[in-house]
């Protein structure tokens, strides 16, 4: 796992580091502050790249394989419970991401037709189906913390 | 630090007006006083039985520095989540199907949670907070406030 240096992060790496940073000035009620570092997320937000599910698929199982294992015995070494933490929900969310990949891509459209998607706002967490669920299964928010995925109009 | 009400979980019990020395909870808008409210008071968050009040607070500590060779990895590992959702955006661009539009953009937003989640336990939990005002100096961002 190659360590990254604050000065080589990407530009869309800043826009997720920025829109954390305007989500964490909400919860402290300071909208001023929220409002700047939203603006400044979505100013350096990117959306690059000609990869298909197939090519995101396989880098997810490849992260599986190989980064979460690698982080996870470094914070084991140093009972970095916290970084722990974000690697069981990450694991386990990025597991949920490759299977809705692998269903669609064996059942196509049919898969998601008279469905929808709910995402779990605390830890990204996927879901399709006709209904929020009423916990999340990875990070036990409530169902209060999920939104239903909009698509984009074209 | 003054009270705030989340008007969503108020159960309209209204013991905070019971205990508040001042009147800073009996509002017509449903929001705290903060005028009224006294610093670090907490009566009416303790007397809410549906924790519907909680304290804002003005300060916060500086966060546990992590290992620096952990946070790295954290770092590259939000450098990872945040190219798979900018190509996911790419594909929810180009895709015309309903559903792989739908599930690019469910995708897209994963992405994005979890690598917010990767930035805060790499060290840049709060806007308050060391890392945070480092980088600030490095983009030149110092006019965004704390």
């Amino acid at each position: 796992m190659e360590k990254v240096k604050t000065e080589k992060l990407s530009r869309n790496a800043l826009s997720v580091l920025f829109s954390n940073l305007a989500k964490a000035s909400e919860k402290q009620q300071k909208y001023e502050l929220q409002e700047s570092w939203s603006r400044l997320s979505e100013n350096y937000r990117e959306s690059t790249g000609d990869a298909d599910f197939p090519d995101i698929r396989e880098e997810l199982v490849r992260s599986l394989a190989e980064d979460y294992p690698e982080i996870r015995k470094k914070a084991q070494s140093l009972s970095d419970r916290g970084v722990l933490r974000a690697l069981v929900w990450g694991e386990k969310v990025t597991t949920i991401q490759k299977s809705l990949i692998d269903r669609y891509l064996s059942k196509g459209e049919s898969l998601l037709e008279g469905k929808d998607i709910f995402i779990c706002e605390a830890c990204g967490f996927l879901y399709a189906g006709t209904e929020t669920p009423a916990l999340c299964p990875v990070c036990k928010a409530p169902s209060s913390r999920f939104s239903k995925i909009q698509v984009p109009a074209k | 630090m003054y009270a705030s009400r989340n008007i969503s979980l108020c159960t309209k019990d209204c013991l905070c007006l019971f205990v508040c020395p001042t009147g800073a909870t009996d509002t017509e808008n449903g929001q705290i006083d903060r005028e009224k409210c006294i610093d670090g008071c907490r009566k009416c968050v303790d007397a809410c039985p549906s924790h519907a009040i909680s304290l804002v607070f003005e300060e916060y500590p500086e966060p546990i520095p992590g290992d620096a060779d952990l946070s790295g990895m954290m770092l590259g590992l939000l450098q990872k989540k945040s190219s798979l959702e900018a190509a996911a955006s790419a594909l929810a661009g180009e895709k015309t199907d309903p559903g792989a539009v739908k599930l690019a953009e469910a995708l897209r937003r994963s992405f994005r949670i979890v690598g917010e989640d990767c930035a805060r336990e790499a060290g840049f939990l709060l806007p308050q907070c060391d890392p945070v005002r480092k980088l600030k100096e490095v983009l030149d961002l110092t006019d965004i406030g704390e």
